[in-house]
């Protein structure tokens, strides 16, 4: 797939699921049912009851792979970037932590989870939240002017890595801390896994070799790159739609390769500093 | 968008100082407006409060 073709891809796939949000489908798996499945998911990822509860009804899709907020040790005062913001769950958890005084912005290129996440901060009184519809790979933010970037399963949708860690290298002032949640592989997927629509947008084909992810990382600045925890990510989670879990069945692949393919995904907690 | 936040902001094509023009706001935020680039003269709408910060390419 070219990089146009796969951003509009990722684009048309997650304004389906703002659009859906509580129904993105019914009894394919017992991950994928609703609100319900959401908050599920959110807890077996790391998110705590209270942050689950704190955040406006809707904020929470269930699309994330782990709890960034929860790692960033986020201060008050402090100016948060969120890449890939969807509908909000993340920048509100850390809106409540970095308090009036700091600033949140989220960034997102899809116009309906902007909108969902617009109506969200309205419904949940956030002053300190902000959404742009932007791109990741050319990020509307000036440089040295961040505090922390986070980001939560979004990265590996990028067809362009290098260029989102830079930016994000950029944007943040020196001392800076960039603490992102993502699914890295720990082997080659399946051509037919990797070549399948679908599964780009079930954060599955887009993502890189957990060794390349770090790289990348390290390759636009970071230092004191670390992973912080690293678990294998049940795949029911992962794809969040039948569509990609169908692919995967229509693969054609035995049992035992499908098997092999999902124990190589991992979602892992990664942390860097700008010097 | 609040008019606060503008410092953080630049242009995502040359990273250049946006400027902002209102057209329609309320006591918290602009709700219509543009944001045009001091440096490479691209401008960018701000359309029910959000401002659409897309590379030019992407936008539609």
């Amino acid at each position: 797939m070219k990089e146009d073709e796969i951003k509009k891809t990722v684009r048309e796939g997650y304004a389906r699921v703002a659009k859906q949000s509580n129904s993105c489908c019914a009894t394919a798996s017992p991950c994928c049912s609703g609100a319900d499945l959401a908050q599920n998911i959110s807890r077996a990822i790391g998110y705590s009851e209270e942050e689950l509860e704190s955040v406006p009804e809707g904020a929470n899709l269930g699309l994330g792979c782990g709890n960034p907020v929860a790692l960033a040790s986020l201060k008050k005062g402090e100016t948060v970037l969120d890449l890939g913001s969807g509908a909000g769950f993340d920048c509100f958890l850390a809106a409540d932590r970095v308090g009036k005084k700091g600033k949140v912005i989220g960034v997102d290129m899809t116009p309906e989870m902007l909108e969902k996440a617009r109506e969200n901060a309205q419904r949940g009184n956030y002053e300190n939240v902000e959404f742009r519809l932007g791109e990741i790979e050319n990020l509307p933010v000036a440089d040295n002017s961040v505090d922390t970037i986070i980001s939560n399963c979004v990265i590996n949708l990028s067809p362009d890595k290098n260029r989102v860690f830079k930016e994000a290298f950029r944007a943040l002032k020196p001392g800076g801390r960039l603490m992102v949640s993502d699914i890295v592989l720990l082997k080659e997927l399946p051509a037919s896994i990797k070549n399948s629509v679908q599964a780009y947008v079930g954060c599955l084909a887009g993502a890189s070799m957990k060794d390349n992810y770090l790289k990348t990382i390290k390759d636009a600045g970071f230092r004191k790159v670390k992973v912080l925890e690293e678990t294998v990510f049940p795949i029911e989670c992962m794809t969040n739609d039948p569509t990609a879990l169908a692919i995967i069945k229509d693969s054609g692949l035995s049992l035992q390769n499908v098997k092999e393919a999902v124990d190589s995904v991992l979602s892992v907690k990664v942390s860097g500093v700008k010097p | 968008m609040k008019k606060d936040l503008m410092e953080i902001l630049a242009c995502p094509v040359c990273k250049g100082d946006l400027q902002l023009e209102v057209i329609e706001e309320d006591k918290k935020e602009v709700i219509t407006g543009t944001l045009k680039c001091t440096k490479c003269s691209q401008t960018y709408p701000i359309k029910d409060s959000i401002p659409n910060l897309l590379p030019p390419d992407l936008r539609n």
